[in-house]
């Protein structure tokens, strides 16, 4: 391998380096900044629905820890804004 | 969130779906949960579920209406909804709008945007300027916000 690529792979992996550096900072650690990264990954844009096409159903259970119902239920009067989230 | 749902509840039927933890302590916890206090590991029964949506619930006293997914993730899965999503069904059954997916791509303004077009946009006054004597204005809780 020429010189000059060597040069170029070192100056690309310090590069690389110092980005992930900076990455962990803003995120906290190394671990936090691997994270963020997965979140970027293809896998993570999942997901094929798309507009137009007929909502999902599923089984939801109440608060009360005992009763259920259907996301469906809840669509047909009016527009139905589902936000799916978790505590953490 | 829960400006939106105030904003739309005459015209718009909301519904918070709770879904697997986006960072519990035994996965990629965050130090943002250490500092809040939110430190729960996954759930691995309904009933652990359901206890920390109920945590979640009373700490910011949530008004949207709530229903926890499955602990086999039937919804989760059916909306690829992890780890925070939107999604607006119309009164036909339909996906009338598909959020993108959180962290970076999780926003409200777009599900404004969409009840703006439909019913039309509701301005507030902006908050006022801080001085000494007045108390910060409150933190709007929305699920799986980091």
């Amino acid at each position: 391998m020429s010189l000059f690529w060597k040069w170029a792979i070192g100056v690309f992996l310090v590069l690389l380096l110092a980005v992930f550096l900076l990455l962990c900072k803003m995120a906290g650690s190394p671990k936090d900044a691997y994270g963020m990264l997965r979140y970027a990954l293809p896998h993570m844009h999942r997901g094929t629905l798309k507009v137009g096409d007929d909502a999902p159903d599923a089984r939801l259970l109440a608060l009360d820890g005992a009763n259920h119902f259907h996301i469906r239920e809840r669509t047909g009067a009016r527009p139905l804004v589902v936000i799916f989230g978790s505590y953490t | 969130m829960v400006q939106i749902y105030n904003d739309y509840k005459d015209h718009a039927d909301f519904l918070t779906v709770y879904v697997r933890e986006a960072h519990p302590t035994d996965e990629w916890q965050m130090k943002s949960n250490v500092k809040d206090d939110v430190c729960y590991a996954q759930p691995k029964t309904l009933a652990q579920r359901v206890a920390i949506a109920n945590d979640f619930i009373k700490r910011f006293n949530y008004p949207i209406a709530f229903g926890v997914d499955d602990i086999d993730n039937a919804a989760n899965d059916a909306y690829s909804a992890w780890p925070e999503r939107f999604y607006i069904i119309d009164e036909s059954g339909r996906i009338a709008y598909r959020g993108g997916m959180g962290p970076f791509h999780y926003n409200p303004d777009e599900v404004r945007g969409w009840l703006a077009a439909r019913y039309g946009a509701v301005k507030h006054d902006p908050p006022p300027t801080p001085t000494r004597t007045s108390a910060p204005p409150p933190t709007e809780p929305t699920p799986g916000t980091d």
